[in-house]
């Protein structure tokens, strides 16, 4: 009898403790106040090591600081297109080598310092001399950088280069504060609309709005980015109220617990994101191009998109993304076909390594890889990784992989294939002539030289593209602003907001 | 019993320092320098034999132990190579968390094993007794991670009654904190639960049949009587050694319930430190969690000798 | 006299635990046996065509969101299981037992201390912490596992088997074959072993058990068995974003996790009641 009367003890008391709690929730319900004290929490996946984005690489940080924290001269919107941000305007000469940026008035930084020319030098010269990733050679392209007066800024370039205001918008292009720059790991000293306000590591990172904004103010008090390792948590979390926002949905499978549109709303866009099957081209057997084609042909990226990711995504074929002006659907180039790359295998068989960082997508995409390569005769063993320091220093760093499986997330990102020291390895002097002259010809010249090479990289099998990430958000019905597509590499709350 | 106690304080202190050595020589073998993790890819060697100086990794391993050992004396476990931020704050806040979360499931485990386990031992030849001792066995054979995934789906989700994870410092609001945290310890409370259940049955079935308790029934006195006054004593002597066990393991076994229920414990710093390569954290939180069951070993055995009086 | 009828009446009950345990434990190795040689469908096989299949049609189970037999699946997991659970119970008994036995056989000397101290060590690394520290030097995977869990099953061993071997040394024929100058190793073989034997099944029976739910929990950490061999912990880990629409993916693991354990543990327990009811109230001494 005394097991009756201690369960309706425990019972009695989870009844108590919901009916107390219930609604005051962690300031994400919202009730009462005025709109300015309202505030949103954001669900994401990685939490970052740190925020110093000049140093460590991922997506994680510039996704929470570029935009919100750290603001550049340009940013990418919406469709694409590069726009003003702390430059107000800026004219290129003729000879398109010299960029005079008149930058705005009244713009301070969140520790109290007025943003000056004087930033602009600091900032540029300082990717050249501290920043510490691989990105960072990007920005190469920069002669010098000068102060003409406190708000004029003039870059001028080795050669003419399409690609140099593009850098700008991400987050080579942050603006930094001679005085802010002393922990960057911990305290990020920007001009953005938000501020850091406290970060509980492992669980999640606060932004309050920044009181001396100087543009439009952020209709939101505070975000909060809450970090998921578990993307079943994350859903539950939305599901019970925890957070309001999915950043991205890391369990497709699940999207239909979000279908009531009464308490809902999915929002299904484009990514950057081009979900690649490396190969090591710089040893056997993926250094023979045949046998790369085999694997492209090997290979039903249909069904792969159907049972890896829920259909979700778009199957492209190169390393372009649809929202670039040069983008072709290249899915027809290696079409599948078990029989062919039988054929190019010349019946031999293969023993691999495919080694993939621990995340659902690459996960889930290398058991239907593996699946379908032992059709044609390659055995790939499958070794996950923890993402990001373990795949970054086996796969990235010291190119020790026959296969891997990576969602490139950085915009405009075809250049990382010109370098043949990349852990593709891929090296074809071609590839990196066109992308040159890309850079350097004029806008139209620039779309056709890269239509050629992603042309190219399909036909030399430098890669397999599976699939194009898609840019899958839930949220609460009555959340605004969210964006649509994630082409830049920020996840912007500047316009996010609640009815 | 002090000759004894002091003896058992000996041998825990030599035991953390060969656990702490033990701990630093792993450490030391993992691959993979941090100076050149974090300086990345395109770093010279000039950069990352200067960072080596900063971090003191240049200097030779026992140079290194030293510093480290002699810093862990003071409460200081150094700053991370990754974060750049002390060490020593971080594992407080959250060893705090997951001694809440597992004490937390101990006091469930025992408010339900105690009593479900001294009835199943007395009435053990009944239906309701043997029905107690087979829901145990089945809920031993259920993974802790599935118990939480279940109780999320119908507290959280359907239910509407609880967060499904989360965690809320006290400081910050109590109510959601407690809220926070019932369906971890449930989870963990029902499967250790379980488990101590057949270990207080069986205490109690082996107190019952020694002979005190039976001149106690001869004499007339009633069994559970007798029981309450002579038997709890020494039945709770092996139920202190497994709660000791318990805690033991739990320590890091609460992490799969902390990833279920998103709680940022102990166990999940480890995991984090692990996938960063933050190593000097790792060594931290692998430190903490060994000395700590060193620690709870050493209780036990000292309880142990207070509780049995022929080991006096 | 009361107390041998108890333990009469004890041993006939505890009989039943016994068979319903040795039926399920035989019904795990029969499956892992027989997926040896035959299972429906290939259990890695990705077929989008049947993705989320129900059950039927030589789908017993129904397929996952891979397309692959649930049913095919769960032999192969058997497998996994067992694998996981031999090795790692092996490593526990061939490092424990002998290391035990030596610190029971040598009850006052340097050595049973020494043992007995490093054991108390080596159980302060709990078999989660063991592998995600192994995992973080040679890599996440099945051989990882089975060591890290074999490691920290070790002193269970040892503790069981030098509290038995202190019982058995007392007896008469111990001491006369000491007294007959027999050597140490050849008492401990010959004499020792044999009768801790029962103690230790009963021990191995138990961690076992334990062993499985380890794996289990390390699959759901992705420190298990890498994809896509199939396991029981990792088809748990993922089935759980499908739990809503799809529990079945979800069910069926967790049931043969579940019996499997409760098998192990009915096994030894009725083991342990049937080989000599005294048994139970020897305990791992410390």
């Amino acid at each position: 009898m005394r097991r009756i009367g201690i369960w309706i003890a425990a019972g009695g008391l989870l009844l108590a403790t919901a009916a107390c709690g219930g609604g005051s929730g962690n300031g994400s319900a919202g009730t009462g106040g005025t709109p300015k004290a309202q505030s949103l929490s954001v669900g994401f996946v990685a939490e970052p090591a740190n925020l110093d984005f000049t140093s460590t690489e991922g997506a994680a940080i510039p996704q929470a600081l570029l935009v919100n924290v750290y603001e550049g001269l340009v940013k990418l919107d919406q469709n694409g297109e590069i726009v003003p941000l702390l430059a107000e305007k800026w004219d290129v000469s003729p000879d398109r080598k010299t960029y005079t940026f008149t930058l705005r008035e009244n713009v301070k930084f969140s520790g109290g310092a007025p943003f000056t020319a004087d930033d602009v030098t600091f900032s540029l010269d300082r990717v050249k001399s501290d920043w510490k990733l691989k990105i960072k050679s990007q920005l190469d392209v920069i002669d010098k950088v000068e102060k003409k007066d406190d708000s004029t800024a003039v870059v001028t370039l080795k050669r003419p280069s399409n690609g140099f205001l593009y850098s700008m918008a991400t987050r080579l292009g942050a603006m930094f504060s001679r005085t802010g720059v002393a922990d960057l790991a911990n305290k990020p000293v920007g001009t953005g609309p938000y501020v850091l306000s406290s970060w509980r590591r492992g669980d999640s990172i606060q932004l309050a709005a920044n009181p001396s904004y100087w543009g439009t103010k952020p209709p939101l008090g505070a975000i909060t980015l809450k970090y998921f390792k578990d993307a079943t948590a994350m859903n539950n979390a939305l599901l019970t109220g925890g957070i309001d926002v999915i950043s991205s949905v890391q369990a497709p499978e699940s999207l239909q617990q979000f279908a009531d549109p009464g308490r809902f709303e999915t929002v299904e866009g484009t990514t950057n994101g081009e979900v690649v099957l490396s190969m090591n081209n710089g040893r056997p057997p993926f250094d023979d191009k045949a046998v790369r084609q085999a694997v492209r042909h090997a290979i039903d990226h249909k069904a792969l998109l159907d049972t890896a990711w829920a259909g979700r995504g778009q199957l492209i074929g190169s390393m372009t993304a649809p929202t670039d002006p040069w983008y072709e659907d290249r899915t027809g180039d290696y079409p599948y076909d078990p029989a062919k790359a039988k054929q190019l295998l010349g019946g031999k068989t293969y023993n691999v390594k495919m080694r993939i960082p621990n995340l659902p997508y690459a996960v889930n995409s290398a058991q239907v890889v593996k699946s379908q390569l032992a059709q044609v005769g390659i055995n790939a063993e499958i070794e996950p990784l923890e993402f990001p320091a373990r795949w970054l220093d086996q796969v990235f760093t010291k190119g020790d992989y026959d296969l891997s499986i990576i969602n490139h997330v950085e915009p405009r990102d075809m250049g990382i294939f010109a370098d043949k020291s990349y852990y593709f390895r891929y090296d074809n002097p071609e590839f990196g002539k066109l992308l040159a002259a890309a850079d350097e010809g004029t806008e139209q010249e620039q779309t056709d030289d890269l239509k050629q090479a992603a042309k190219l990289l399909s036909d030399d099998a430098a890669a397999d593209w599976l699939f194009l990430f898609p840019n899958l958000i839930v949220a609460k019905k009555g959340v605004t602003g969210l964006p649509k597509n994630a082409i830049a590499e920020s996840f912007d709350f500047t316009a996010l907001a609640k009815q | 019993m002090i000759l004894y106690l002091l003896k058992r304080l000996a041998v825990l202190l030599a035991s953390t320092a060969v656990a702490a050595v033990a701990v630093f020589a792993f450490m030391a073998v993992l691959p993979g320098d941090p100076a050149e993790i974090a300086l990345g890819v395109n770093a010279t060697p000039d950069a990352v034999a200067e960072l080596r100086k900063q971090f003191g990794t240049d200097r030779p391993a026992v140079a290194q132990f030293l510093d480290w050992a002699g810093g862990l004396l003071q409460g200081d476990f150094g700053t991370s190579y990754v974060t750049s931020s002390p060490i020593g704050p971080q594992i407080g806040d959250r060893l705090g968390v997951t001694l809440v979360l597992v004490l937390g499931g101990m006091v469930v485990a025992l408010v339900l094993a105690v009593p479900l386990g001294t009835f199943a031992a007395v009435r053990h030849r009944d239906p309701l007794g043997a029905a107690i001792s087979a829901a145990s066995q089945l809920g031993i054979a259920i993974p802790a991670f599935l118990a939480g995934i279940l109780l999320v789906f119908v507290f959280a989700v359907q239910a509407q009654a609880l967060p499904s994870g989360g965690y809320v410092p006290i400081a910050e609001s109590p109510g959601e904190w407690l809220r926070s945290l019932l369906l971890p310890w449930l989870s963990l409370g029902l499967v250790q639960g379980a488990v101590l259940t057949r270990y207080v049955r069986s205490a109690v079935l082996d107190v019952m049949r020694e002979d005190y308790l039976r001149t106690a029934r001869a004499k007339g006195r009633g069994s559970t009587g007798a029981l309450w006054r002579h038997g709890l004593r020494n039945a709770s002597i092996p139920v202190v050694t497994v709660l000791g066990l318990q805690l033991a393991t739990l320590l890091i076994g609460a992490v799969v319930v902390e990833r279920v229920f998103v709680i940022p414990g102990l166990g999940d710093l480890l995991l984090n430190g692990v996938a960063g390569r933050d190593l000097l954290l790792v060594q931290g939180v692998v430190m903490v969690l060994v000395a700590a069951v060193l620690l709870i070993n050493f209780v036990v055995d000292v309880t142990y000798h207070l509780l049995d009086p022929r080991l006096r | 006299m009361s107390r041998r009828t108890s333990a009469k009446a004890n041993r006939g009950r505890m009989n039943a635990g016994l068979l319903a345990g040795g039926a399920l434990v035989a019904l795990v190795v029969l499956t892992a046996l027989v997926s040896f040689f035959w299972t429906p469908h290939d259990p890695t096989l990705v077929d989008a065509a049947g993705k989320l299949r129900e059950p039927g049609g030589g789908y017993l189970l129904g397929a996952d969101k891979f397309g692959r037999d649930t049913f095919s699946q769960l032999m192969v997991g058997a497998r996994t299981t067992l694998y996981v659970g031999v090795v790692a119970v092996g490593i526990a008994a061939a490092l424990g037992v002998p290391l035990g036995m030596a610190a029971g056989m040598t009850p006052r000397g340097w050595l049973s201390e020494l043992i007995m101290r490093v054991n108390d060590l080596v159980f302060a690394f709990p078999a989660l912490l063991l592998a995600v520290m192994l995992g973080a030097v040679y890599g996440a995977g099945t051989l990882t596992a089975m060591i890290a869990i074999g490691v920290a099953t070790v002193p269970a061993f040892a503790r069981v088997a030098r509290a038995a071997t202190l019982q058995v040394m007392v007896t008469d024929y111990i001491l006369a074959a000491r007294a007959a100058g027999r050597r140490r190793g050849a008492i401990a073989l010959r004499h020792v072993l044999p009768n801790i034997g029962s103690m230790l099944i009963v021990q191995a029976s138990v961690s076992f058990a334990i062993a499985i739910l380890a794996e289990a929990a390390l699959s759901f950490l992705g420190f298990g068995t890498r994809p896509p061999t199939p396991s029981w912990g990792r088809m748990l880990q993922e089935s759980q974003e499908l739990l809503f629409s799809t529990p079945r993916l979800a069910l069926w693991p967790g049931i043969a996790i579940a019996l499997a354990v409760l098998g192990f543990n009915l096994l030894g327990d009725g083991l342990r009641d049937f080989l000599d009811p005294k048994l139970r109230r020897i305990r791992a001494e410390r």
